[in-house]
């Protein structure tokens, strides 16, 4: 730990930085084996995370900004890059690139213009730091809602009470306008397809067909890492994390405590490594089966939806039986877990999972013959490769463009590494591909299940009586059903955190969106949007805008759905 | 189509008949906490622990009184009130029925009577958390002749003691007078 130990793994990065970029490395720490920060000069940040993004196979896993000026007179910018592509998995590695931002000029060259991937990142912290990023071609608002007042930056550490509300005004947010003979406007929303979330989307639209979208998220924006920061004790917040999603919040939670107990040195016991990866996966099991339901209920297959859901149910029990909690797990604590799996309950679950299986054979078996499912995802919603490059997106919706990126494996984390599981991709980069990598995952996750239950070794669950470290900082991550989460937290005094950023899944899926849309038609947007598996509460309205007659017209979701359904009478059509 | 129809045949009736019926949960099912008052110390462990603050505690001194309050519109059934509590006096159920027709019943509150400092006369601590002291000093096997010493101590208040301490420092010292005037 601490300066002088760095890491060998991150040694040949660092090694060809200093030489491209001679003097521009100021600092080198390290977290732990696998987690080096280091600080550079302000200038010298986009050359840096380009060259490690795009020449030595990095991907952007987070950004953050931290304010700092108690502990240095500065703001500070953190790039977190996953290192991957090594034929030896054990030589990856996360390098974080750090640069100070001085208090009197509260502005930094903006990294997306040399890595698109940085775009919704620097937004945030525009929003949240009012920290400026020069360059960045889409300045406008991410976060905060339209009627945030201008100059109120919600994370730095004077700027307001967390429970300050300014009053509301009316909202006026710039959606990009596209042009041109023949394009309609279409309006998304406000609530979402197929979650009922909230989220506008606009579809430029020319026909049927989408030339491109724009979309306005945050809508439920709950100000969680402030109120962490202010009125939360670190041990409470592994139960708030886990209420982040609520779907993956227990990747949260695992997230959330593995930075902790990376930050502060804190030994986990293989038991608990154990239990935490049987209900990551037990988690997996009913994400996946709910997004292949909903996937079929997009194509116009509802039965198919229902016999989907009846089998949810059932990985739904093995959580209860093993946890006490349906959704909401509750196990984690800093250090481990509360309860045990006894043999009982073991049996009891390798029975579900043995039931499961065979009641999956028959339904993907049924889906993948019906003939609408296949001509609906066949070839729509592609995230091309070279779109996936440069914005590093994660999950299924990678791995169907033929990527095989999943932390599980990239950097191992609980028994992930002790249970031999493969990692799944395909290659059509379309809606098809990444249902099916969700249908195979769920097999691999059988297998996880299965040999984690039977090999756990024994004893002790929760490591008890360490010490709390200020200021000292790591990353926590795991791959949820939708992807890699990645936690950045920093302690600091009195048993709470000085900060804490949560990055989910889809907050890395939704830039990558738009260039899926282009090409495909209307009714297809639905389903392309349920492909990547969207979270809103982690990271939601339609207007269609018709470039030809100049109108543009607000659709509802219901329709919209309909339309996705049974493809005929277009709302379009006005 | 045929397939799926012989295995909804063969599957039957997948839905349970509640509210008709009872669901049966998993034993270790986390449901509403349930408050036992008369094993209750007021220590308020669990309102310290309790993460989205469910579980407040609340002081009158001029009455005397430590009110306990539960909202179980906040509870997000962690069970960390259980698991911190000494007695067991709060303990998660398999309870999940817990809609009501006014928020007010979401509400349950206990109080306790708090001890007066048999020094300055203030009300300070609750009796029963002074109680549970002692006897767990005394079933840790304090000798018979210290107990009186203890008790005398436990029945004063933080201030007090903290200057009956300050005052035999320095009576043992020699220095007396000068603490006095400093420190009163
Ligand atoms: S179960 Fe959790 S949230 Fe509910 S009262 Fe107990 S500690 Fe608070
Ligand atoms: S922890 Fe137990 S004894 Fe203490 S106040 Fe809470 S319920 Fe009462």
């Amino acid at each position: 730990m601490g300066q002088g130990s760095e890491s060998k793994r991150a040694q040949k990065y660092i090694k060809d930085l200093r030489s491209k970029f001679p003097g521009a490395i100021l600092e080198e720490s390290s977290q732990a084996p696998d987690q080096i920060t280091v600080t550079v000069k302000l200038n010298d940040l986009p050359g840096i995370v380009e060259e490690l993004y795009y020449r030595h196979n990095g991907w952007l896993s987070t950004m953050l900004g931290n304010d700092e000026r108690e502990l240095n007179g500065c703001f500070a910018l953190y790039y977190v890059l996953s290192m991957e592509g090594n034929s030896n998995k054990r030589e990856n590695t996360w390098i974080t690139v750090k640069a100070l931002v001085p208090e009197k000029e509260p502005q930094f060259p903006s990294v997306t213009p040399r890595v698109p991937a940085a775009v919704w990142y620097e937004r945030e912290v525009r929003d949240m730091f009012g920290l400026e990023p020069v360059g960045i071609p889409d300045a406008r608002r991410l976060v905060l809602p339209d009627d945030w007042p201008d100059n109120l930056h919600p994370l730095r550490k004077d700027a307001m009470d967390y429970r300050y509300r300014p009053e509301p005004v009316e909202e006026n947010y710039n959606f990009i306008e596209v042009e041109g003979e023949g394009i309609v406007e279409v309006p998304l929303g406000p609530l979402h397809i197929t979650s009922d979330e909230p989220g506008h989307f606009r579809l430029f639209v020319d026909g049927e067909y989408i030339v491109d979208a724009d979309y306005r998220l945050f809508y439920v924006h709950r100000g969680m890492e402030k109120l962490a920061e202010n009125r939360m004790d670190y041990d409470q917040i592994t139960f708030l994390a886990e209420r982040i999603c609520g779907i993956c919040g227990y990747a949260h939670s695992v997230a959330y405590a593995a930075a902790v107990e990376t930050a502060n040195g804190i030994e986990v016991p293989p038991r608990a490594q154990y239990i935490r990866t049987i209900l990551l996966e037990v988690e997996r099991l009913h994400s996946h089966l709910l997004n292949l339901g909903l996937g079929a209920h997009l194509v116009g297959f509802d039965s198919g939806f229902m016999h989907f859901f009846r089998v949810r149910e059932k990985a739904m029990q093995m959580a209860e039986i093993l946890t006490g909690g349906r959704k909401t797990y509750g196990i984690n604590l800093i250090g481990g877990v509360r309860r045990d799996i006894f043999k009982e309950e073991r049996d009891q679950v390798l029975r579900l999972i043995a039931e499961i299986r065979t009641e999956l054979d028959e339904l993907l078996d049924i889906l993948i013959n019906t003939p609408n499912f296949i001509s609906r995802t066949q070839g729509v919603g592609r995230l091309e490769r070279q779109v996936a490059r440069d914005f590093s997106p994660v999950g299924p919706n990678m791995r169907g463009s033929g990527y095989a990126r999943d932390t599980r494996a990239d950097h191992p984390y609980g028994a992930y590494d002790r249970v031999s599981w493969e990692v799944i991709s395909k290659d059509g980069c379309d809606v098809l591909s990444r249902e099916l990598v969700r249908a195979a995952e769920l097999y691999e996750s059988f297998n996880i299940i299965e040999r984690c239950l039977t090999e756990m070794p024994p004893g002790p669950v929760l490591t008890e009586g360490f010490a709390y470290k200020p200021h000292t900082f790591a990353l926590g991550y795991t791959e949820a059903p939708r992807g890699e989460n990645v936690h950045w937290l920093m302690t600091g005094n009195n048993q709470k955190l000085y900060r804490w950023r949560v990055r989910a899944a889809t907050y890395n899926n939704w830039p990558a969106l738009r260039y899926m849309f282009r090409g495909n038609t209307v009714s297809d947007a639905p389903l392309i949007v349920a492909s990547i598996d969207p979270c809103y509460s982690c990271t939601e309205r339609v207007t269609m805008v018709d470039v030809r007659k100049k109108k543009a017209r607000t659709i509802e979701y219901k329709e919209l759905e309909r339309y996705c359904r049974e493809r005929k009478y277009s709302p379009l059509k006005f | 189509m045929l397939k799926l129809l012989k295995k909804a045949l063969q599957v039957g009736e997948a839905t349970v008949e509640y509210p008709f019926k009872p669901v049966e949960v998993a034993p270790g099912f986390r449901g509403k906490p349930e408050y036992n008052f008369d094993r209750c110390i007021a220590c308020g462990a669990c309102a310290t622990a309790c993460p989205p603050n469910a579980i407040t505690m609340e002081y009158d001194l001029k009455q005397g009184t430590k009110t306990w309050n539960i909202f179980y519109g906040r509870c997000i059934f962690c069970g960390r009130c259980e698991e911190v509590c000494p007695t067991g006096a709060i303990a998660l159920t398999t309870e999940f029925e817990l809609a009501v027709a006014s928020k007010e019943d979401l509400y349950y509150r206990a109080e306790v009577q708090l001890r007066k400092c048999s020094c300055c006369g203030e009300y300070f601590a609750p009796s029963r958390e002074l109680e549970y002291v002692m006897s767990t000093l005394e079933q840790s096997g304090l000798p018979e002749g210290d107990r009186q010493g203890w008790r005398q101590l436990l029945e004063k208040c933080p201030q007090c003691r903290r200057r009956q301490a300050a005052v035999s420092v320095a009576e043992a010292t020699g220095s007396r007078d000068r603490v006095q005037g400093g420190g009163q």
